[in-house]
């Protein structure tokens, strides 16, 4: 029974390990609770270069990645972001760093972004540049990639919630409502907020799937699992008892 | 011939246990230390103190309560020998392993391990984690091996019911179960079960460290199973030392032995379901563990200590209440045994009741409950057995002047620092700091106050470790004809 045990735990890990060999995409949760990259950035083409760490010491971040020359997402993202933000109460303290991911783009472009989206005049809103983007997009788990058949960089709208320590306490991707950037402003003022990691392809054993249709969790293999010990182990009971016995009756013979 | 090969794995066990006891005391001293601003450790040392000191005291007290029973399981039946001495042999191999893991290698996630702090940096050399588990997988190998060993003993002898006395609980039992039997057997389905439960958590941890990336493990799985293991066999480890007061209390107080009557059985039937579902007490916090489960958390906590507590405290009434009996030792440790097992499990009670958890989550309550019914309950169940085995007779074991003046600076230095860590908990101090920031003001003085109890206590361990172990080696010294059974 032993042999069968071993072989059967020696199977489950087989399949855990080799089978299934897909990494994980980039998603919300990487570099979560990592330190910032303090890269250098410039805001004006007349002031000297200063620290992201300047900038997030002194108030919580939400740091926007864009590029100037986007055709895509990037000015409906930074619309639509400017946007909630307003309508959200001023409970918590904040200011939007955007920040271009390309190269090529100067501050003076960085400036009239800025005042393409009437955001200019806001003491709330930085617009900027550094020329340490790869040290930075690395600290944050960010990929943009360069299409030359569309001059386009292939990306996604990311918002980076920082807090005054220089900690990623939170990730959103692609454009997103209030209830999620009042989460995120909440965490990068160190409120706690309660989170549960998606399942992934390689997270074979959890507890939830989360159904986005509905906004449950659904329980899942995982908890089973939980289970497993106590039935295991009343099952070896019951197998001991009914070999201990007979083994105990072939002596008594 | 076996019940003195018996006795020398026994007098290895007693030594080795004790050692490590008396250096776990030395780190414990050292972070209290640290925490009331003595000495100046960094947060490495000391969290590699703290993670060392946790494993080192579960893992010698489980195997003390283990080598009692299985000394005292001869009594009724045959013992395999080779399974002792292949879990004494695998549990220093393991100990070792630890340690390494800790001084060299610097592995300081605490004695929960919780994923994912075995995979995170925290200051550890690489090779540490997969050294850890490599341990824990040695220790669990041999500890498995034993308890379904000595489980498979008792079942050749008493079948399935008996061995769980069932039929007590029909008015007229046909076949008496010794409470003994009955404990012992309740406490080893629940070591089976935590450590099977150690088993998966350690191939899930493996999985993930040898697929890099390719395999991730669920948080809320990995901190449920990690307290299946560790909350059940942090509490059958003291229903071990009960068994063994059951089994010797009446015959070293001059009493007849005790019976195993139908709420004897009840109790510890209940215990055995209500066990091995308490540890959902550890995952209030956890806001997407089910409702249920913490609901079944809360009623299991009490349900799994209450009546087994009742039942015992009752039973030691009875056999003191209004008779003259012997003290020896022994039953005074056992006597203070209970006393603070019963302290530390209201404390844990008190703890594990959600309303109150969200104020002694992670204080230093948590310290102060389990210290109290682990120092003040299972080490004196433990340290009683010692006595009563290095010398094997009543008029041995009685208490000189010296051992009563042992016993009060004992009771004194135990209720000190357990104070210390209670007081702690009542004022919010949060509990696992190496030092505590300025507005925590009580925190250190508790922590100095604390230390100072603990080494008063460790003065009379070393005088009770001089007084077992000397008798040990003289055990293991001695030829074969001069020892008896």
């Amino acid at each position: 029974m032993l042999r069968h045990f071993i072989c059967t735990l020696f199977f489950s890990w087989s399949l855990i390990v080799f089978g299934y060999g897909a990494p994980a995409n980039l998603d919300e949760e990487q570099n979560i609770y990592a330190q910032i990259y303090n890269a250098p950035i410039k805001l004006s083409p007349t002031q000297a270069q200063v620290s992201l760490a300047d900038i997030y010491n002194r108030k919580p971040m939400l740091l926007a990645f864009v590029f100037t020359r986007c055709t895509g997402v990037c000015s409906p993202f930074l619309l639509q972001l400017n946007e909630t933000l307003r309508q959200i109460s001023g409970k918590y303290l904040y200011q939007v760093v955007v920040l271009s991911f390309d190269p090529r783009d100067d501050v003076e472009a960085m400036q009239s972004l800025s005042t393409r989206l009437h955001l200019e005049k806001s003491t709330q809103w930085i617009f900027a540049t550094t020329d340490s983007i790869t040290a930075l997009n690395l600290s944050l788990g960010f990929d943009p990639i360069w299409d030359s058949s569309t001059n386009q960089f292939d990306h996604e709208a990311l918002l980076v919630g920082v807090n005054t320590q220089g900690y990623i306490t939170k990730k959103l991707l692609g454009i997103r409502g209030d209830l999620e950037l009042r989460q995120m402003l909440a965490s990068i003022n160190n409120a706690y907020i309660p989170s549960y990691r998606l399942p992934a392809d390689n997270d074979l054993f959890s507890c939830f799937t989360y159904d986005p249709t509905t906004g449950k969790n659904i329980p899942n293999l995982g908890l089973l699992i939980i289970a497993l010990p106590a039935l295991v182990s009343f099952l070896l009971l019951v197998c001991i008892a009914f070999f201990s016995r007979n083994k105990a009756a072939k002596w008594t013979e | 011939m076996e019940s003195l090969k018996l006795k020398k794995i026994t007098a290895l066990w007693v030594i080795t246990i004790l050692v490590l006891f008396l250096a776990a005391i030395v780190l414990g001293i050292l972070m209290r230390l640290n925490q009331a601003e003595v000495i100046n450790q960094e947060p490495l040392t000391f969290y590699t103190n703290m993670t060392t000191h946790g494993l080192t005291m579960i893992g010698i007290w489980f195997v003390a309560g283990m080598a009692a029973v299985n000394y005292l399981l001869q009594r009724y039946v045959k013992t395999s020998y080779t399974a002792n001495l292949f879990a004494f042999i695998l549990t220093v191999l393991g100990v070792v392993l630890l340690w390494l893991c800790t001084y060299l290698g610097k592995f300081n996630t605490g004695w929960t391990f919780l994923y994912p702090l075995p995979f995170k940096d925290l200051g550890a050399a690489p090779w540490a984690t997969p050294l850890f588990l490599v341990a824990l997988t040695i220790l669990g190998l041999g500890w498995l091996v034993w308890s379904v060993s000595m489980m498979a003993k008792i079942l050749q002898r008493y079948t399935l019911a008996q061995a769980f006395a069932w039929q007590h609980l029909s008015k007229q039992p046909k076949s008496e179960t010794p409470p003994f039997i009955l404990i012992t057997m309740i406490t080893l389905v629940g070591v089976i079960a935590a450590l099977i439960a150690a088993v998966i958590v350690i191939v899930l941890f493996f999985a993930e460290y040898f697929s890099k990336g390719s395999f991730v493990n669920d948080a809320l799985l990995m901190k449920n199973l990690i307290y299946f293991f560790g909350h059940t066999i942090a509490n059958e480890m003291l229903y071990l030392g009960v068994a063994v007061i059951y089994e010797i209390f009446g015959e070293l107080s001059g009493r007849p032995k005790w019976k195993t009557t139908w709420y004897v059985s009840l109790a510890w039937n209940s215990a055995l379901i209500f066990i091995l579902t308490a540890f959902f007490h550890h995952l209030y916090m956890d806001f997407v563990q089910p409702e249920g489960l913490q609901i079944i958390g809360q009623l299991a906590s009490y349900l799994a200590s209450l009546p087994s507590v009742a039942v015992t405290v009752f039973s030691i009434i009875v056999a003191i209440y209004g008779v003259r009996i012997q003290w020896s030792i022994t039953n005074c440790l056992f006597f203070l045994g209970v006393i603070g097992w019963v302290i530390g499990g209201l404390g844990a009670v008190i703890d594990a009741t959600i309303s109150n958890n969200i104020v002694l989550h992670n204080t230093l309550w948590v310290p102060a409950h389990f210290h109290t019914y682990n120092a003040m309950g299972n080490v004196l169940f433990s340290l009683g057995f010692f006595y009563w085995f290095t010398t094997q007779h009543v008029s041995k074991l009685v208490i000189s002047k010296l051992t009563k003046f042992a016993l009060i600076v004992l009771i004194i230095s135990g209720i000190g620092f357990l104070m210390a860590f209670y007081i702690g908990g009542a004022d919010s101090i949060p509990r696992r700091y190496s030092t505590y920031p300025e507005a925590l003001t009580t925190g250190p003085a508790l922590a100095r106050m604390g230390a100072y109890f603990a080494c008063l206590y460790l003065l009379v361990i070393l005088m009770f470790f001089y007084n077992i172990a000397k008798r040990c080696f003289a055990i293991l010294s001695a030829p074969s004809s001069s020892v008896g059974a």
